[in-house]
């Protein structure tokens, strides 16, 4: 008790004057450190890949759309310029022959390519978003209309022969013409340029943010896990603290237990020893009280010792078909002191027709004597203990089992403490507080060889409404369905 | 005849080119151009589709292609577009509306031209692709072509009122087409 009271304030200290409800938080998720671990890195994981694919997407939009925009922009203006050329120089190819089907070819050929000038401009129409953009569209089309329209006389001119009249045309009308839309080509080159120039600041600025972003999130990941690996350490302490604290309060309940019984020993020994106690009447009532203590205390070790033998959970047990009644009947029989002694009745339910269970008698006599022994500990005044056993389809899978179920009508049990009265050492403190004794090994030990037997043991309980305590056992299948039942021994039946 | 002329000259060089030089070739050429039959198509005069006339008389037609007329009403200078010597189509055209052979033809324009009376001679264009091509080009062009060969790239023009669908149309050029053999 004095070590206990040492090891308690650490922890409250702590959890009081800093992180109360945080360690209360860890305190449940100490049982699922490994789970909360992954947990945080997946979640950090998570955030760090959607941030990444984000930042990934973005950056090849704005490739994308420097390509498209600017790129193949500028790759559409060559073309212009091309056909623009070509559209100029077919016809001034015209010239250099007197051959009217040579000529009609050349005019032939500038006109296919002032088709295509004509749809590139059409085509940088409908592409114009920005107001200079619209602008120098209609212009670049005005202008090489003007120009077509020389083109188109120079051309006349060429086919009918006259020569002279076609450069005079060309010189006086068609150069000018042209040398305004090569400026408006020139103008769209500039602009596409422009854009082009925005579009890469825009990109290496995306570029940097990403790199900050990604360097910020990755600072980010460290720090969230650097915080999962503080919660798990901070788990784990208070974990140890907090089986250390009921180590502490075991060893002391253990002491106060045996301790009892010891002085009960003492003070009978010293009487009789004294010459105190002469009469035969009364050494035999001493000596009952000394069977009955000394019974006690070895029922207290027998216990620890059992509890000792199945820390390791090694299955010890040679399991084999077993009758359900037969076991219940000697329990029944070998608690009845017990029951009658706390003025509880119990109320037998059997099924009629079990089928065989595979157990081992110790075991199941064991598990049941502790629930029978909690019922009349924690039944309250309502002393009746009801006893049942029957065969019910399996929870999880196909199949069956038979269920052994302790119910009594006292005190119940917290929601809060539901998932802890299995754990070893553990006592509510509100039965503390009653002054019901215990080491909290019991359940503890009980479940242990419910497991061991492969079967286990489930609670359902309501605060101030009572507890049923519930051992599943699995039928025996395909053995033989004769009983080799001998009844209990004293000693448990543990193998080494 | 020259037709006749170069077949007889192709089938002896390529059909039977191990024949006799004494060899009766005449009846079997006569016999495969009795597999050819002459068809009269009408011929359409074409000006630009930026030319205002709709209609021009013979006589004019006539003037025109002779160089008698330099320019239209709209002051656009004219060009006659004509095909080259030896075509049907051209051969229709000389004996129709200029009345003329190629000769003839020949000499009246180096005189016209000489003299000054005549400003163009006829521009010379070897397919009717070509001929549309040059009135689609050339403001003031005028030309022809078969029914077949025209589309909405020239205009078709009425010759005393008269469209070559038109019964009394006097257009025509006459063609060899080849029969199908059986």
């Amino acid at each position: 008790m004095r070590a206990s009271r040492q090891i308690k304030p650490v922890g409250n200290r702590n959890s009081a004057r800093f992180l109360p409800f945080l360690d209360r938080v860890l305190s449940i998720a100490s049982r699922h450190n490994a789970g909360l671990l992954l947990f945080m890195i997946c979640f950090g994981v998570a955030v760090v890949a959607v941030f990444v694919v984000r930042d990934l997407q973005i950056a090849s939009t704005e490739a994308q759309k420097m390509y498209s925009g600017s790129v193949h922009g500028l790759q559409q203006i060559g073309e212009l310029q091309y056909y623009a050329q070509e559209t100029r120089r077919a016809t001034l190819y015209a010239l250099t022959t007197s051959d009217s089907n040579l000529q009609v070819e050349y005019a032939d050929q500038s006109r296919n390519a002032d088709q295509r000038v004509k749809d590139g401009i059409a085509e940088y129409d409908r592409q114009a978003k920005s107001p200079p953009e619209v602008t120098l569209a209609v212009r670049l089309s005005h202008d090489w209309t003007n120009y077509l329209n020389v083109r188109d006389e120079v051309l006349a001119s060429i086919l009918e022969g006259s020569t002279k009249e076609a450069v005079s045309l060309d010189l006086s009308g068609g150069v000018p013409a042209f040398e305004l839309v090569r400026q408006d080509l020139n103008q769209v080159k500039r602009l596409y340029d422009e854009d082009a120039s925005q579009r890469l600041t825009h990109l290496v600025a995306s570029s940097r943010r990403s790199s900050w972003r990604l360097a910020e999130i990755l600072g980010f990941t460290f720090l969230l896990s650097c915080g999962a690996v503080w919660i798990v350490q901070r788990a784990q302490m208070l974990s140890s603290i907090q089986l250390a604290k009921l180590q502490m309060e075991f060893v002391a309940s253990v002491s106060h237990e045996l301790r009892t019984p010891l002085a009960v020993i003492s003070s009978a020994a010293d009487n009789i020893a004294d010459g105190v106690i002469k009469e035969k009447d009364a050494l035999r009532s001493y000596g009952s009280i000394l069977q009955k203590q000394s019974r006690s205390m070895g029922r207290l070790v027998d216990e620890i010792l059992l509890f000792a033998s199945t820390e390791d959970g090694k299955n010890r047990y040679v399991l084999q078909p077993l009758q359900v009644s037969s076991i219940i009947d000697s329990v029944v029989n070998s608690t009845e002191g017990l029951v009658q002694s706390g003025g509880f009745v119990i109320d037998r339910h059997i099924e009629p027709d079990l089928p065989l269970v595979l157990g081992e008698v110790a075991g199941i006599s064991r598990c049941l004597e502790n629930l029978i022994g909690n019922a009349v500990k924690y039944g309250g005044d309502h002393r009746r203990i009801v006893l049942r056993a029957f065969g019910s389809p399996l929870e999880h899978g196909f199949g069956k089992e038979v269920r052994i179920s302790v119910a009594d009508r006292g005190i119940g049990i917290e929601p809060s403490e539901i998932a802890q009265i299995f754990d070893p050492f553990f006592r509510s403190p509100r039965v503390t507080a009653a002054q019901i004794h215990g080491t909290g090994l019991g359940l503890s030990l009980a479940k242990r060889i419910a497991e061991a037997m492969g079967g286990r043991l489930t609670v359902v309980s309501e605060l101030n409404a009572g507890s049923t305590f519930t051992l599943h056992l699995q039928i025996a299948k395909g053995e033989d369905t004769r009983s080799e039942y001998v009844p209990p021994r004293p000693s448990p039946s543990l193998r080494p | 005849m020259r037709c006749l002329t170069t077949v007889l000259v192709v089938l002896s060089l390529t059909a039977w080119p191990q024949a006799d030089a004494g060899r009766a070739v005449v009846p079997e050429a006569e016999e495969l151009l009795g597999e050819q039959s002459a068809t009269a198509e009408p011929l359409v005069i074409v000006v630009n589709r930026a030319n205002p006339v709709d209609n021009l008389s013979f006589t004019e037609l006539r003037t025109i292609f002779l160089g008698g007329r330099s320019h239209w009403a709209n002051g656009r200078r004219i060009t006659v577009v004509m095909r080259g010597p030896g075509d049907p189509e051209r051969k229709a055209i000389l004996r129709d509306v200029c009345g003329m052979n190629e000769d003839q033809l020949k000499t009246h324009f180096l005189r016209g031209l000489f003299t000054g009376e005549i400003l163009l001679s006829p521009k010379i264009l070897s397919t009717p692709a070509g001929v549309k091509k040059f009135v689609f080009n050339v403001p003031g062009a005028i030309g022809y072509l078969r029914v077949s060969d025209v589309d909405a790239t020239v205009k078709t023009v009425r010759i005393d009122n008269h469209l070559p669908s038109d019964k009394g149309y006097r257009l025509h050029a006459q063609f060899q087409v080849a029969n199908e053999s059986e």
